[in-house]
């Protein structure tokens, strides 16, 4: 909403307030200004004719002008402007004046003296895109009637200032001078004056019939009028309307107009001949039904959308827009004004169906004064009586419901809102507020008031709003800080906040990055993991109306974002990195989706490009051990490495030969592995290892409560043995045949304390298709020292099970 | 022999043997040296072996000269054998010397994103005065998106907030304010609820500089028995202290929220001019970070707490915002880009 300074100051009088004053006290009661312009800063530019034209004797395009400014005497003008005759009235910047951007000065040009410059409406710094082609090309047109020599700023008012109001959508009393004018006269404590209109007795009855055929319009008044040609509007008007971003067009628009930003009422005019057998119904359109509108575009209607209809057809949507059948034109003579109250939300869906946002909709949605539909209807026709010389033909008449809105009778406890702000206002204060709103004020008993709210205000409706419009008039610096009273709390994170943190913790101390991308996603993004056909990740949530198709669905995977990431880092010269992201992802319980998606919580690791250089080791392709140090340290911070099982793993996006899955007892929590090649190929990552585990499953097998090992009381022996076995034996196999064979070989315990492969090694000495594995066994018993003949014992147990089982030989023997 | 002869004999030895100890400069050398001057076979130990051939009365003065001079070879040896070790220890060390400007040997530190580090550092916040924390879904239902926040369908509030939506009923969440309804629902009729709500959200928004179709934000959320607008304003004021510095302080202004009642947006001093006004404060002195307000009778009495009896405040930061304020970050689209060299200057801890 523009509001204008100086129409504001029309009915409150707050001339000795600065606008920019005025902006800091409605910003700070919840009426944000947005900005406080000048509407244009003009200064030495008069009111002028032009009373002769001679070419310019060394320009085919110029013109050298005598114009006559009044009591500024007579001047001698170069100008360009083809529209530019003797006998036109025109604004004349003098030397030495101002102009929006530029000042004028005597010159000379192309060897002819200029004393000043013709304006047009641009350099004027008028609204120039809401005015027409007439008045922007060429000199702006000023009427025949403009007095010489007058100011051209006062003339126009252009010495305004207009403030930007960003409103919230509470506060629909504000779409109109009325409520800001009772909002700023509350603010200022200034009294409100708004016109009366007249309502002329002994008219006799309206030539109209109104009939309400839907319940979605609770009241229809029209007049009729006639006498009227079409004409602009005086140039005041006209200025109002742009300082308000509204485009003039003819008097009769421009009223309804103006006196939609004074009282917030839409109005609507049509031809009055127009209208079969002098009847008006408003009903909801028929199905099927057809209507061009005003921008005369044809729409095709339903029992949803409301309508202005005669005897016969549709004449406009209630509203809305007008129908093109009954628009005002240059033969009009009689006119019906209309002012009606329909219902909000029917006109906010029309709107939205018909992909319109008219000023007038606006108001209807936002919620209309019952009070002004009356008061509105009779202000435009007293403008268009004094203004087009209009006259009345009848009364208004009116069908629906009656205009007498009672007022909101709110029950309100000063107490109980000092309570609520934390405040201690004296009771007497609220009630000047409320007075000072226009609110009334009944005291019942002691803190128990009746506040009467006018209808101007549907936004308040409870004593909490009460509370809020004397904290918001008061200024809300009266709210102290106080502390927070009531029972303790303790503040603790969730289990699965915990694990999310330590999940980050390790990661970075590994030297993981961690990302943040959209979960909206392509559909198509998928399609690089070769998902077979009815794979579950394939069904996804998606948008009904997406920005575009790369934001469309909800993830089910994260591998696709991490690609990206690493793809868009690859192309800015990074050679490698290691990221990781906790997100979600959405599995819909099944398509098309009726109800809400699972939302379970990953961390997804991708390694990509190679091992950041340094002085103490050459930079090497990231490879599957290096997701699984890290998947391994993970484990061990959780304290769940030594049950955690990897086995190799079918993905269909991973390398079949180099990927494992991890079973944490009869629960999979996830898989990690080089990417397919194919998958590789397709996410444009380069060879990559990707690692992704849920973390609900994870957090299932935590155990808050665990405690330490006692330390070994006797020395353990450690003795290395390496074998030769065939490629494809892994050391999980051998170290679960070294544990099985210790054990059948103790007699009470397991003298293996521990076991572990140290070095693999393939090359020389070792026949083809085999490896050496080195393995480091730990020998401890927790009752005695042992002795060298007591571990050979378990020792040779441990060799002969992995001959038996793998064909080991020790490495010396191969 | 004539005593005299050998004393001289001995001098001149001496001053000979000192001389030549100056030329021995290595391990080598000074083991020969020792070896003329002092073994068993050198003249000094000749002379002494001789001695005897002396005269009786003789035989003390001139084994006296010989001892001295022996004395002073030996003590004259060991220093020259101090020094040359030391000066071998000296060249070792300059042989070892690393160069302490090479880089050491470590992993890369990781980072945390920008994102997650600021919602951590606004949780660790409220954790500290006693809230908790909540999660919700981010596909949310009409109901509880806006309906049961005070927003009816066809309630032109909607327009302030663009949505996706997945069916009629089904939309991406617009704020992490259906977590107040939720968290009532399961809480009540316990009192306080004290929550703070982290989490995505989406906006029908084209991505721009100051615009993303998905953003985070942090709810927070207080209902209790005689919970006060002041003590939203106290609750706040901390908050800023805490992220911001201790110097900080809130101001509210009237705002609106269909689900709050009073409302308020919520500034604190500039960050960046500390309120004497600059660019990114527009010369106000003051930003915006965050919306407030008395969480509505409806919404209290819709999730099952009377309003008569309980009263609550909420509020909604961005944490976007608050990640690009504090850490000078000045397109939101970056958070996503995950430029590496962006999300490494975080690795620092401090
Ligand atoms: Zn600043």
């Amino acid at each position: 909403m523009k509001l204008s300074y100086n129409w504001l100051c029309e009915y409150v009088d707050v001339r000795d307030v600065t606008p920019e004053q005025l902006a800091a006290r409605l910003t700070q009661a919840g009426i944000e200004v947005e900005g406080v312009a000048p509407r244009s800063r003009v200064r030495g530019v008069v009111v002028a004719e032009v009373t002769a034209c001679q070419p310019h004797p060394h320009a085919d395009r110029l013109q050298v002008c005598t114009v006559h400014a009044g009591v500024h005497g007579t001047h001698s003008v170069v100008c360009g402007a083809r529209n530019v005759r003797p006998g036109m009235r025109a604004a004349l910047a003098l030397p030495g004046a101002e102009l929006p951007g530029q000042r004028i000065e005597r010159a000379v040009i192309r060897g002819v003296r200029s004393e000043g410059m013709l304006c047009s409406a641009a350099e004027l710094g008028l609204e120039v895109r809401l005015l027409p082609k007439e008045q922007t090309e060429g000199l702006y047109p000023l009427p025949d009637d403009a007095p010489l020599g007058e100011e051209v700023s006062a003339y126009l008012g252009l010495d305004d200032v207009v403030l930007d109001l960003s409103l919230t959508p509470n506060r629909s009393d504000c779409l109109s001078l009325r409520g800001l004018a009772y909002e700023v006269g509350a603010l200022f404590n200034r009294p409100v004056h708004m016109p009366q209109p007249s309502d002329p007795a002994g008219l006799g009855p309206s030539p109209l019939q109104v009939r309400l055929d839907s319940p979605l319009c609770s009241r229809y008044e029209a007049q009729v009028l006639c006498g009227l040609t079409p004409r602009p509007s005086p140039l005041w008007l006209q200025m109002r309307l742009l300082a308000s971003g509204i485009r003039p067009i003819n008097l009769i628009v421009d009223v309804t107009n103006y006196v939609m930003l004074e009282w917030g009422q839409p109005l609507h005019a049509f031809d009055g001949d127009e209208v079969q057998e002098q009847t008006i119904v408003v009903r909801q359109a028929r199905p099927g039904e057809r209507l061009v509108t005003l921008d005369g575009v044809e729409r095709t209607l339903d029992e949803d959308v409301l309508v202005i209809a005669d005897s016969a057809r549709a004449i406009g949507i209630a509203g809305v827009m007008g129908g093109e059948n009954s628009e005002v034109r240059a033969s009009t003579r009689t006119i019906v004004l209309e002012s009606a109250s329909f219902d909000a939300v029917s006109v906010r869906r029309t709107g939205q169906r018909l992909g319109l946002r008219s000023e007038a909709q606006q108001r209807f949605e936002k919620g209309i004064d019952p009070l002004a539909v009356r008061a509105a209807l009779l202000r435009a026709a007293d403008l268009l009586c004094s203004l087009g010389g209009a006259q009345r033909v009848g009364s208004w008449v009116m069908a629906g419901s009656s205009p007498e809105a009672p007022d909101q009778v709110i029950p309100f406890s000063p107490r109980a809102a000092n309570q609520l702000l934390g405040t201690e206002v004296d009771p007497a204060e609220m009630a000047e507020v409320l007075h000072r709103l226009g609110f009334g004020v009944q005291q019942t008993a002691a803190d128990q008031w009746l506040v009467h709210v006018p209808s101007r205000r549907p936004d308040v409706s409870m004593a909490a709003d009460l509370a809020e419009e004397v904290a918001r008039v008061l200024g809300y610096d009266r709210i102290p800080s106080t502390p927070l009273q009531g029972a303790a709390t303790a503040g603790v994170r969730t289990p699965l906040q915990r694990l999310r943190k330590r999940t980050r913790e390790v990661l970075t101390g590994l030297g993981l990055t961690e990302v943040f991308t959209y979960a909206l996603t392509h559909p198509a993004a998928l399609d690089a993991l070769r998902l077979p056909a009815d794979a579950p990740d394939r069904r996804q949530v998606t948008l009904l109306l997406p920005m575009s198709e790369e934001r469309s669905a909800l993830r089910t995977r994260l591998l696709p974002s991490l690609a990206q990431v690493a793809q868009y880092n690859l192309a800015r010269g990074v050679t490698g990195g290691q990221v990781f992201e906790i997100a979600r992802v959405y599995l819909p319980h099944k398509v098309p989706v009726t109800e809400q998606p699972a939302e379970p919580e990953y961390w997804a690791g991708l390694w990509f490009g190679s091992t950041e250089p340094s002085v103490w080791e050459r930079p090497r392709p990231y490879d599957f051990y290096d997701a699984k140090g890290a998947v391994e340290s993970w484990l061990e911070a959780l304290g769940l490495l030594e049950q955690a099982e990897f086995r190799p793993a079918l993905s269909p996006w991973l390398h079949p030969g180099r990927s494992a899955e991890v079973w944490l007892g009869d629960t999979r929590v996830g898989s990690l592995g080089e990417l397919h090649p194919e998958t590789a190929d397709r996410l444009e990552t380069g060879s990559a290892v990707y690692a992704e585990f849920a973390l609900d499953p994870v957090l299932a097998c935590l155990s808050e409560r665990w405690r330490v090992t006692r330390l070994p009381r006797y020395p353990a022996v450690r003795r290395d043995l390496a074998v030769v076995v065939a490629h494809q034996v892994s050391a999980a196999a051998l170290l679960q045949a070294a544990y099985r064979a210790a054990a059948a070989a103790g007699e009470e315990e397991n003298l293996l304390a521990d076991c572990r492969v140290f070095d693999v090694y393939t090359g020389r000495g070792i026949p083809a298709g085999h490896k050496s594995v080195a393995v480091a066994l730990t020998f401890r018993s927790a009752e005695r020292t042992l002795t060298d003949t007591q571990v050979q014992a378990v020792e040779a147990q441990i060799l002969r099970q992995w001959h038996e089982q793998f064909g080991a030989v020790l490495r010396a023997e191969a | 022999m004539q005593a005299h002869d050998v004393e001289q004999k001995v001098d001149q030895l001496a001053t000979a043997a000192m001389q030549r100890l100056q030329a021995a400069d290595d391990a080598h050398s000074l083991e020969e040296w020792r070896v003329a001057y002092l073994g068993k076979k050198s003249e000094l130990s000749q002379i002494l072996r001789q001695l005897g051939q002396l005269p009786a009365e003789e035989r003390p003065r001139v084994g006296d000269a010989v001892n001295r001079a022996r004395q002073q070879l030996q003590a004259a040896y060991a220093a020259r054998k101090q020094a040359l070790a030391e000066a071998e220890q000296q060249r070792r060390f300059a042989d070892e010397a690393v160069d302490v400007t090479l880089p050491g040997r470590r992993t890369p530190r990781g980072a945390l994103h920008p994102l997650v580090r600021t919602m951590y550092e606004i949780e660790e916040i409220f954790l500290g005065m006693g809230f908790s924390i909540a999660e919700g879904p981010e596909v949310e239902t009409d109901e509880y998106n806006f309906e049961k926040l005070n927003l009816p369908k066809d309630h032109p509030a909607r327009d302030m907030q663009d949505t996706f939506y997945i069916t009629d009923t089904l939309l991406l969440r617009t704020h992490t304010s259906p977590m107040q309804v939720r968290t009532m629902e399961r809480m009540r009729p316990l009192a306080p609820v004290k929550v703070v709500v982290p989490g995505r959200v989406y906006r029908r928004d084209e991505d721009d500089a100051t615009h993303s179709h998905a953003f985070n934000q942090v709810e927070g959320l207080v209902v209790d028995r005689g919970v006060r607008m002041s003590d939203l304003k106290g609750v706040l004021e901390q908050f800023a202290r805490a992220m911001f510095g201790p110097d900080q302080a809130v101001r509210l202004r009237p705002s609106f929220f269909p689900f709050t009642e009073p409302s308020a947006e919520v500034d604190v001093r500039c960050i960046q001019c500390g309120g004497t006004g600059c660019r990114v404060c527009k010369e106000t002195g003051w930003i915006e970070i965050l919306g407030a307000g008395m969480v509505h009778p409806r919404v209290l009495d819709g999730a099952g707490y009377d309003s008569r009896e309980f009263s609550g405040f909420a509020f909604g930061m961005g944490v976007e915002r608050i990640a690009m304020l504090k850490y000078g970050i000045e397109d939101i689209r970056q958070f996503y880009q995950n430029d590496l060299r962006l999300l490494r200057q975080f690795a620092r801890a401090w």
